[in-house]
Parts: C-alpha cells; sequence; structure tokens
C-alpha cells in the first residue's frame, strides 16, 4: 500500500432530477487521507453526492477534482477509486481470491504480484485462508471485508462507501466499524463515507457533513458538531437534545439570551452566528449536562415523568410545567429520582447553545 | 384446503396435465408398432420403421438440414436476443414495453401472415430455399424467447456489481465479459434451448421458405404424411420429441449447477 492518497474536491457541484433539486450548489473539500462522512436522512443528497465523486452520475454545474486532475468529465474507471457498497456487490461467480484480484488483473498486474497483494489484502481483513471460499460460503460481516479488500487492494486515491454496514445487523456493525477505523488509521485513505447512522459518523470520522434537502447544513469534526450545532436540525440530528424554543432578546458577540416560549424565563449561553434580536430561535442542551438543582439553589421546577433503565445510564423524562418534555440522562446512583417527585432542573451556562431555528427559509421546498 | 378438496384439485390437474401430454406420447409407441399402417396400442412391437427411417437418406437429409437450420437460428438469435434484453435495460421503462411489445410481436402476429411477407422478402434477394434464409425466419421467432430469458436474468444482476468492476477500472467490455456474462448464462441457455427447438419444431414459416437444400424434419414430415401414412412419421416425431426433451432437461440441469446472484440456486 503505497500509492500516495489525494484530496477529493466538489466545486460548485449541483444535480437536479427532472424539476427535482437532489443537490444545490455546494463545495466540499477532503483532504487527502481524510475521513469524511456525509451523514443524513434519506432524500437528503448525500447518495447522490457520492455517486457524483464515483463517477456514476453527471453533475449538471461545477466540477470534481481528485488530487490537482478534474475528472468530472472522466467515467468511474479512469477515476482510480475504490467503491464500498450497502449490498456488497461482490461477483457471486467468483472466489474470494479472484474477487480482490478482479482491480489487479484490470490493470495487468503480473500473477505473483497479484497472488502476494491479495494475500495481504486478506490479511488486512482477517481472511487469511477464505481466498479459495466461494462468495455464499462468506457471512454477511465477512462478505463486506471481502468487499473492502477488493476496494482497497488497488491502492485507490480515493475510497467511496455507500452505508457499507446497512445490511448488517447491531453487533456485526459495530465489529465492522471498529475494522474500517482501524484500516483508515492504518493505511489513510482519503476517505468519503455516506450514512444515515449517527454512531458510525462519531465513530469513524475525522469530519461529518449533515446533509438535508441537498445540502450541508453543517460539516466539521464530530466533537464540533455535537457541542456547536449550528442550528436546530443540526442539534436533533447528531445525539439527543433537548431543545426549548424562544425569542432572542439579547444578543452580543459570542453568547446570547432567548426567553423560551410558555416558561416565563430567560435562558442565556453560548450561541451560533446569524441570530438577531427579535428572531424565534432554540435552546439547545444535552441529556447528559442536565442536573438537579439542590435546596434553595433555584432552577427550573419541572416533574419526574419517567426513570427508564439503560443499563450503564439512566434516562429521566421530565416535565416542564409549560408541558415541555426535557430528558436527563446521568450514571444511576443512591439518589435515584423517583417518578412524580418534583424537582428544579440546573444546567452550566457554557453548555447551552443557541442556535437559528434552521439556517434556510423553508419556502424554498 | 381440506383433505378432500386437495384430492379433487390434484385428480384435476392430473387430468389436465393428461389431457395436454398424452396425444404427444401417443406417437412413441405408435412408432415401434409392426404393422404397415399407424394403430394404437401395436399388436407386434418392431424396430422396421426406425430401420426403415435410418436407411432412408431423404429422413436423414431432412434431420441433418433441421440441425443446421436450428443451429444457426439459435447463435443468431441467442446473440441479437442478449443484444436487445441489454438495451432495453438501459431504457426509460415506458420505452422498454413499447420496444418488447413490437420485439413479442411475431409471436402474436399469424405464423402464416409472417411466412407470406418472409416469401416475399426473401424471393428477390435469393435467401428463399437456402439455410441461411430459413434460419433468418425462424430467428424471428426465436429472438422473443431470448430476449424474455434473458432480460429475466438480467434483472437478477446486482446493478452495484457492474459499478463495482467499473469502479476497478474495467473497461464496459470487460465488465460485460467477465461479469454480465458469466451471470446471465442460465437466461442464456434457456434462451438458447427455446430459441432452437422453436426453429427445430417450425413448420409453417419452413414450409414457404423451405427449397430442397432446407427441407427440415417437419417439412419432410408433412410433405410425408400428404402422400401416405406409414409409421415413419411416427418415428420421426418420436425423434423430434426425444431431442426437443433432451435439450430442455439438459439445459435445466446445467442452469442448476450455477450460482445465481444472490447465492441461491437456479430451480
Amino acid at each position: 500500500m503505497s500509492a500516495e492518497p489525494r484530496s477529493l474536491s466538489f466545486r460548485g457541484v449541483a444535480k437536479s432530477f427532472g424539476d427535482v433539486p437532489a443537490l444545490r450548489p455546494l463545495s466540499l473539500d477532503v483532504a487527502p487521507g481524510e475521513f469524511v462522512t456525509l451523514l443524513g436522512p434519506s432524500g437528503s443528497g448525500k447518495t447522490t453526492l457520492l455517486n457524483i465523486a464515483a463517477g456514476f452520475i453527471v453533475p449538471d454545474t461545477g466540477s470534481l477534482h481528485i488530487g490537482d486532475a478534474d475528472v468530472t468529465a472522466l467515467p468511474p474507471r479512469k477515476r482510480d477509486i475504490g467503491m464500498v457498497f450497502q449490498s456488497y456487490a461482490l461477483f457471486p461467480h467468483m472466489t474470494v481470491f479472484d474477487n480482490i484480484a478482479y482491480g489487479l488483473r484490470v490493470r495487468d498486474v503480473a500473477a505473483a504480484e497479484t497472488e502476494r497483494q491479495v494475500r495481504a489484502a486478506l490479511a488486512m481483513v482477517q481472511l487469511d485462508d477464505y481466498g479459495h471460499r466461494r462468495i455464499q460460503q462468506l457471512s454477511g460481516g465477512q462478505q463486506q471485508r471481502v468487499a473492502l479488500a477488493r476496494a482497497m487492494v488497488i491502492e485507490p486515491a480515493v475510497l467511496l462507501m455507500d452505508e457499507p454496514l446497512g445490511a448488517l445487523d447491531r453487533q456485526l456493525r459495530k465489529q465492522v466499524q471498529l475494522e474500517i477505523r482501524r484500516l483508515h488509521r492504518e493505511f489513510g485513505r482519503t476517505t468519503l463515507y455516506v450514512t444515515h447512522d449517527q454512531e458510525e459518523a462519531l465513530v469513524m470520522s475525522d469530519r461529518i457533513g449533515i446533509m438535508r434537502n441537498g445540502r450541508i447544513e453543517q460539516i466539521g469534526p464530530p466533537q464540533e458538531l455535537y457541542r456547536r450545532p449550528a442550528n436546530v436540525f443540526v442539534a436533533a440530528f447528531l445525539g439527543e437534545s433537548n431543545i426549548l424554543r424562544g425569542k432572542i432578546v439579547d444578543c452580543t458577540v459570542g453568547t446570547a439570551r432567548l426567553a423560551a416560549t410558555g416558561l416565563g424565563t430567560e435562558i442565556g449561553g453560548p450561541c451560533a452566528p446569524g441570530l438577531a434580536v427579535g428572531m424565534e430561535a432554540g435552546a439547545i442542551f444535552r441529556p447528559e449536562a442536565v442536573g438537579f438543582a439542590g435546596p434553595g439553589e433555584g432552577g427550573l421546577p419541572a416533574r419526574v415523568m419517567e426513570v427508564v433503565y439503560l443499563g450503564e445510564l439512566l434516562a429521566i423524562r421530565l416535565a416542564l410545567p409549560s408541558g415541555q418534555e426535557v430528558w436527563r440522562r446521568c450514571f444511576p446512583g443512591t439518589d435515584d429520582p423517583v417518578e412524580g417527585r418534583d424537582v428544579h432542573l440546573s444546567w452550566r451556562t457554557e453548555d447551552v447553545r443557541i442556535v437559528p431555528l434552521d439556517n434556510q427559509p423553508m419556502e424554498e421546498n | 384446503m381440506t383433505t378432500r378438496t386437495a384430492i379433487a384439485t390434484n385428480i384435476a390437474g392430473s387430468m389436465i396435465l393428461a389431457f395436454l401430454v398424452l396425444p404427444i406420447l401417443a406417437v412413441v409407441p405408435a412408432s415401434f408398432n409392426h404393422a404397415s399402417f399407424i394403430r394404437l396400442p401395436p399388436v407386434t412391437w418392431s424396430l422396421r420403421w426406425y430401420q426403415a427411417f435410418l436407411n432412408d437418406p431423404e429422413w436423414w437429409r431432412a434431420l441433418v438440414a433441421s440441425t443446421r437450420v436450428a443451429l444457426l437460428a439459435t447463435i443468431i438469435s441467442v446473440t441479437l436476443g442478449t443484444a436487445a434484453a441489454l438495451g432495453l435495460e438501459r431504457v426509460t421503462a415506458r420505452m422498454r414495453t413499447a420496444l418488447l411489445a413490437i420485439v413479442i410481436s411475431p409471436l402474436i402476429v399469424p405464423v402464416i401472415m409472417t411466412s407470406i411477407a418472409l416469401y416475399y422478402v426473401m424471393r428477390p434477394l435469393g435467401l428463399h430455399g437456402t439455410t441461411l434464409g430459413l434460419a433468418l425466419g425462424h430467428t424471428l421467432l426465436a429472438v422473443p424467447f431470448v430476449v424474455v430469458n434473458v432480460g429475466i436474468s438480467l434483472r437478477g444482476v446486482d446493478p452495484n456489481c457492474v459499478r463495482a468492476a467499473e469502479g476497478l477500472g474495467a473497461s464496459p467490455w470487460r465488465v460485460f465479459r467477465t461479469i454480465t456474462l458469466p451471470l446471465i448464462v442460465p437466461g442464456l441457455a434457456g434462451g438458447a434451448a427455446f430459441a432452437f427447438v422453436t426453429s427445430f419444431d417450425e413448420v409453417v414459416v419452413s414450409i414457404f421458405l423451405a427449397g430442397v437444400q432446407a427441407k427440415t424434419l417437419p417439412v419432410k414430415l408433412w410433405e410425408t404424411i400428404r402422400v401416405e401414412f406409414t409409421p415413419v412419421t411416427a418415428v420421426a416425431s418420436t425423434i423430434l420429441l426425444v431431442i426437443t426433451l433432451v435439450l430442455f432437461v439438459a439445459v435445466k440441469a446445467a442452469a442448476r449447477g450455477l450460482p445465481h446472484q444472490d447465492g441461491s440456486r437456479v430451480r
């Protein structure tokens, strides 16, 4: 594995199917060796973007660059890409060995060298003795590992993965997830990964791009997205969030205060850009940031509605006087709350984030 | 379903099948009859009419001509039909419906009309009465079977397999040769068997287009029966039947040995 990973750049790429815009003009740069995940609900355009990278879809406008080369007009076979599909897409009439060797044979690699590289690729995905097996004899997890080996053995400039874990059960998914992460750390291939599973995105990515309606709503490292979501959609899509809506009453550089609707109280905290006094906005705080205030410490009054035991964690559903719900997550302790008890909620100001309800006006849809 | 209705259904089904198949099978015992006329069941069993068939060079020539025409028609229709099926996968659904209707139309149009039309087209071209001419005529009737069979196989191929091969750097021709073609072999084999049998059994087009060079077995049968009702015709029919049967069993057996797209086997 020696060929250098290269960068992948979308520049003003857009695509419509008939009258339906699948992708609004967007730009995205994936650095050499970087692992970028496109995360979003179905129909958000993430797969379209991946297929444009692969060359299976030609964009209406914009251009695509791999390294320094403009590959917009090149067919998939000339792009030097490795693809991994949700359906594995292994060649059912070939053995594991022949599947992995396919790309090497296309490149006219000598038989002995092909043999050596396929063996190395099999070892890489820990399927050393499986070369002679037929695809039908493998489990789903093994098939996806073969697909990974097949895509990586050609040392592609860019690896493209389309929900590769979508067809696996939960247990296997975790396994293969860590496998992909290990392979990426080890070989540093530039990777564009598409999924609708936030856990996958968080575990593997250097950066995550949250997509909706053909746009990238926000892109950044996982912690950044989790801690500083750009809007309510991102906050709700990545991880669990408590969202209290209201009107901005005060807004300075970096912080804002909002009058929470129906609560008669103000919530302040760091804020996302693009807010102004009078705007509708949301105060976001994560369930793990919610605490119970001691007696006489103030806080937002609430009633414990439900206590859900999750094993290592407790999830507590609380009702505010306005009827809104707030979740708290904490480790089980000695003073576990009792359903029906009245409590006061508290949180640190820095754990709150005031964000716009949405990046885009909705009338475009 | 209760046991009684199940039994009744089975009996009814068996009777319908018997009604369909038995008249065809009747030629088999008839061909082993010793008498000089066709009668069932045979009074004395004998192979004398098989001997008569084998000793008559005209029957031989007809059998060889049939085989040649059928092989040629199979090759042409499998090539054209596969190309058509591949093309049909690439057009919109509406276009596909329309084009498929045209491809299948030779099966709907009365064969006698097709035959007359073919006669008028082939005569000025000098194809009338030749092996090639007859094979082309049969191709018209055989292509729909190939298109349909290969089409079904193609729809079973994961399109991502083709994409994966393209992504790995394979040219379109290489993708076809190494991925698509091996995966549609069951459909190809089925289509080829249908094409061969369609041509081998065909009589209407053949009567119009057959000359001396291309007098096929069914045409020879037809001519013979018009003149004399000899048990040799039962022999020829049995041979047609056996070849058809053997071919289909062989294709089914071959297809069962091939792994299919999803890892299951073709039934």
